[in-house]
């Protein structure tokens, strides 16, 4: 406990010494850090609506955080959940715009096609990688760009109406993510995510298969030798967390845009993988960072109108996050032993 | 003539082991000198110490006579000491003569003299009958040529003392036949070489005295001329702690584990296993003493389904293991407690409870419908705490912060406490305290009173003696002895760990 509780406060140091950093970068753009400050907090929580548009900004990261939790855990580390988020996306609402089912049905329907699209968008890479130990890092790395380009060359030469904008058609309302307010887009998907975090959680704490993923990503050696066929259960760690990422883009499809178009969801599933890292691969600890990128994300929208602050000040902090955060890690690692270091963070 | 390099009284200690205790060396220029001992005997920790990466708890360190302080790896370079490491670390994507002048470029104006570089590694490599080609990429070359760039990395960086820590543990036979001839030819140009192996014969063939280290104190230093193997072997496994034999009725089981013709190779896909045959009856202990390196690893990795054998058959109570994963295989009937503890037996970072789970995760009572059983583990962990006297606050203490001692009887109390009617162990004390020792033996003879069909394997002769019923030596992967313990010497181990067998020599001459 005492150790959790340190890495968490070393997170929380490194939060604040990039705060710190952007506070200077904001003097040196010439605005009022106090100012921006406000701003952004007043933008991402100053009343329901915008607390509601935090929401719908933290959704997606907080799915996509999940699906980086499952891999991280096992020691893998898919970095294409952007990719599968697009697959996914495009195939929900293909099936949303081209079938005809009843209510209930046809939503599920096209969540499952979200899902095998990014199970099938992975499958690759996890087969090359458990069959040839290719790195995944880099060919899920490469499959984004190819899923971005792909689902970008079937909307606009396929589905897009003539002289219309780059989008397909609108899903059926058969196929629509519940809202919660008439206000706002935040729909059923924030529950889908807290409940796949909580889920995720639990199964790496409480079961046997849990115990065997955080054994294989600890130490693979041991796991290999109490005989855990690793090669066998990596491939279904990766497949699982695509199908994760797959499901991030289903939500975004068929909950907030409610159909499929160029620059679909831009940067979510880096967030995600960006959340999942800080929260140390914790499911749970993922629902507050994922939160807290959401609330920036939305926050700097106020940004931009109030201030003469640009909304890239947000991705320079961001980045300072980051930055701050690998930082620590590395720290941590060479104060402790060195096997410590190979815990979880081997890309 | 002052010695190259002198080490005087160095102790080393990490937290309660001792790696290094009071060792001396004394290196003359212009010779080879070769550091031997068993793994763990401390011949890494003293030399690390010796190249800067290590600083000495007690003692005093003197190059060419003059006292000096190695507070890092710069100061060694400085003083003259270059270290070739077991494991490489070059860059692939850069060319042979880049790696070797990466960090100290030879410079025209803000641009590297890529032409200059190329022209001294090629005068390097020729002045020392290092074959390379200056401009090849080094992800394109083999292991042996890798390390002719380490050691001209080494060479360029003005070293005359080079100490080079287990060379030919990746290489092949071969193309350790061309370094031993490449070391002979630095000395005969008034180098100073330190070989560090644990392998007799390439001792005896390319240095010129060797210091003997056991249990991280040195044993002995001798001139290498009139030096005979089996002195030698004496005094690498000696008799430091002499256990007595315990006493035991004779085992007239059947056969629970049947080997026959088993065959492997080792990570380099060379024959590591050739050929070994032998039965273990219940309650049984059949040893296995060898110099390591001869096979007994790939044996245990065999056995245990982690290394896939090319040919043969290993039975266990009549079923065939060969071709099994190493799941199926625990669940036949096998527990085992593996040689290299700290990275295959436990997870260091985890609880006690939870290294006590693997391997039966999925089992009732451990688990229920895939969820664990978190109460009765906490349970049967304190349990097993106290059947083995683990000494640690609690089920949830973690194994990193337990003794060697203990944490080996974490393995213990894992792999004892299953139904398994095969038991693997594999070097059961190694940097084990004597006092777990004691308890350790103790409980292995009450596993063999239960029937179990125990394989022994250690590089300690005694405990082998003190244990088995049976001692089976291994050399160049196969079994060149088959000994009752009762009444064996660890003269005649040490003899036929040697490869010394009228009938055998043959062998090892094609072979060493």
């Amino acid at each position: 406990m005492g150790q959790r509780l340190e890495a968490l406060s070393g997170q929380a140091l490194a939060i604040l010494f990039a705060l710190i950093l952007g506070a200077v970068v904001i003097v040196a753009v010439g605005e009022n850090p106090v100012r921006v400050l406000v701003t952004l907090l007043n933008g991402a929580f100053g009343s329901p609506e915008r607390i509601a548009g935090t929401l719908l900004q933290a959704t997606p990261i907080l799915v996509c955080g999940v699906a980086a939790c499952i891999s991280l855990r096992a020691g893998l580390f898919n970095i294409g959940i952007e990719g599968q988020l697009f697959m996914g996306g495009f195939a929900a609402a293909w099936v949303g715009f081209s079938f005809s089912l009843p209510p209930v049905i046809h939503l599920l329907a096209a969540m499952a096609f979200a899902v095998f699209a990014g199970v099938a968008w992975i499958a690759l890479p996890a087969f090359f990688r458990t069959r040839y130990n290719a790195n995944e890092v880099v060919s899920t790395i490469l499959g984004n760009y190819v899923a971005v380009l792909v689902t970008s060359y079937l909307t606009i030469n396929i589905f897009k109406r003539p002289g219309g904008l780059p989008e397909t058609p609108p899903i059926l309302p058969t196929a629509y993510l519940p809202e919660f307010f008439s206000f706002s887009r935040l729909n059923w998907g924030l529950f889908i995510g807290i409940a796949l975090a909580i889920g995720a959680q639990f199964v790496f704490q409480r079961t046997a298969r849990g115990y065997a993923i955080s054994e294989m990503g600890a130490n693979a050696k041991f796991a290999e030798y109490g005989g855990i066929d690793i090669r066998r259960q990596g491939f279904l760690i990766l497949l699982a967390s695509g199908a994760v990422g797959g499901l991030a883009g289903g939500i975004e499809a068929l909950g907030v845009h409610r159909r499929f178009m160029e620059g679909f969801a831009p940067g979510f599933g880096f967030d995600g993988v960006i959340a999942a890292l800080l929260a140390n691969g914790s499911p749970i600890g993922t629902i507050a960072t994922a939160l807290f990128f959401g609330a920036l994300r939305s926050g700097s929208l106020l940004l931009e109108v109030d201030t003469t602050a640009s909304r890239e000040i947000i991705t320079v902090i961001q980045a300072l996050i980051i930055l701050a955060v690998s930082a620590q890690i590395k720290l941590r690692r060479g104060a402790s032993d060195s096997m410590a270091g190979e815990r979880r963070w081997k890309f | 003539m002052p010695l190259a390099v002198e080490l005087r009284s160095i102790t080393k200690r990490f937290g309660a082991i001792v790696a290094n205790e009071r060792v001396n060396l004394a290196v003359e220029r212009g010779k080879v000198h070769a550091i031997i001992g068993e793994n763990g005997a401390g011949k890494t920790t003293l030399m690390n110490i010796l190249f800067g990466l290590l600083q000495p708890d007690e003692g005093a360190i003197l190059i060419d006579g003059v006292p000096t302080v190695l507070p890092n790896p710069a100061a060694a370079i400085k003083a003259g000491i270059g270290m070739v490491h077991q494991h490489f670390k070059l860059v692939q994507s850069l060319t042979v003569a880049e790696n070797v002048f990466l960090g100290m470029e030879i410079r025209k104006g803000l641009f590297i003299d890529h032409r200059a570089q190329s022209e001294r590694t090629a005068t390097l490599s020729k002045q020392f009958g290092l074959e390379v080609d200056p401009n090849e990429r080094v992800g394109l070359l083999s292991v042996g040529i890798e390390q002719r760039i380490e050691i001209l990395k080494v060479l360029v960086r003005g070293a005359r003392t080079i100490i080079l820590d287990e060379p030919t543990a990746v290489l092949t036979p071969q193309e350790s036949r061309e370094l031993f001839q490449t070391l002979r030819g630095f000395v005969s140009q008034g180098m100073t070489v330190l070989f560090i192996s644990h392998h007799l014969e390439e001792v005896m063939e390319v240095s010129d005295t060797v210091t003997v280290l056991r249990l991280g104190k040195e044993v002995g230093v001798r001139p290498i001329a009139g030096l005979s193997k089996a002195e030698l072997i004496q005094m690498m496994v000696g008799h430091a702690i002499s256990f007595d034999r315990r006493p035991r009725q004779k085992a007239k089981g059947a056969a629970v584990v049947e080997i026959r013709d088993l065959w492997a190779r080792d990570d380099r896909l060379l024959p590591a296993l050739r050929g070994v045959s032998f039965d273990i009856r219940r309650g049984e202990i059949v040893g296995v003493a060898g110099v390591a390196g001869n096979g007994q690893a790939e044996l245990a990795e065999a056995l245990s389904g982690l290394r896939a054998p090319s040919h043969g058959s290993i039975l266990l109570e009549g079923r065939e293991l060969v071709g099994r994963s190493a799941r199926d295989i625990r669940a036949a009937g096998l527990a085992h407690v593996p040689g290299d503890r700290l990275v295959r037996g436990v997870d260091r970072h985890a609880s006690i409870a939870s290294n006590i789970l693997m391997g039966r995760q999925d089992a009732l009572p451990w688990s229920r419908r895939g969820i664990i059983d978190r109460s009765y583990l906490t349970r049967r962990t304190e349990a097993l705490m106290r059947r083995f006297d683990i000494r640690a606050p609690g089920p949830q203490s973690l194994v990193k912060s337990l003794s060697g001692g203990n944490i080996q009887k974490v393995v213990l109390a894992r792999e004892f406490s299953t139904e398994a009617r095969f038991l693997l162990i594999d070097q059961p004390t190694r940097g084990v305290d004597i006092g777990a020792t004691e308890a350790i033996h103790a409980e292995i003879m009450r596993q063999r009173g239960e029937g179990r069909a125990i394989l022994l394997i250690s590089v300690q002769l005694d405990e082998l003696i003190a244990l088995a019923d049976r001692i089976l030596v291994m050399f160049a992967g196969r079994i060149v002895g088959d000994l009752d313990a009762a009444g064996v010497t660890e003269e005649e181990l040490g003899l036929l760990m040697a490869g010394v067998v009228p009938e055998r020599q043959r062998d090892v001459a094609g072979i060493a």
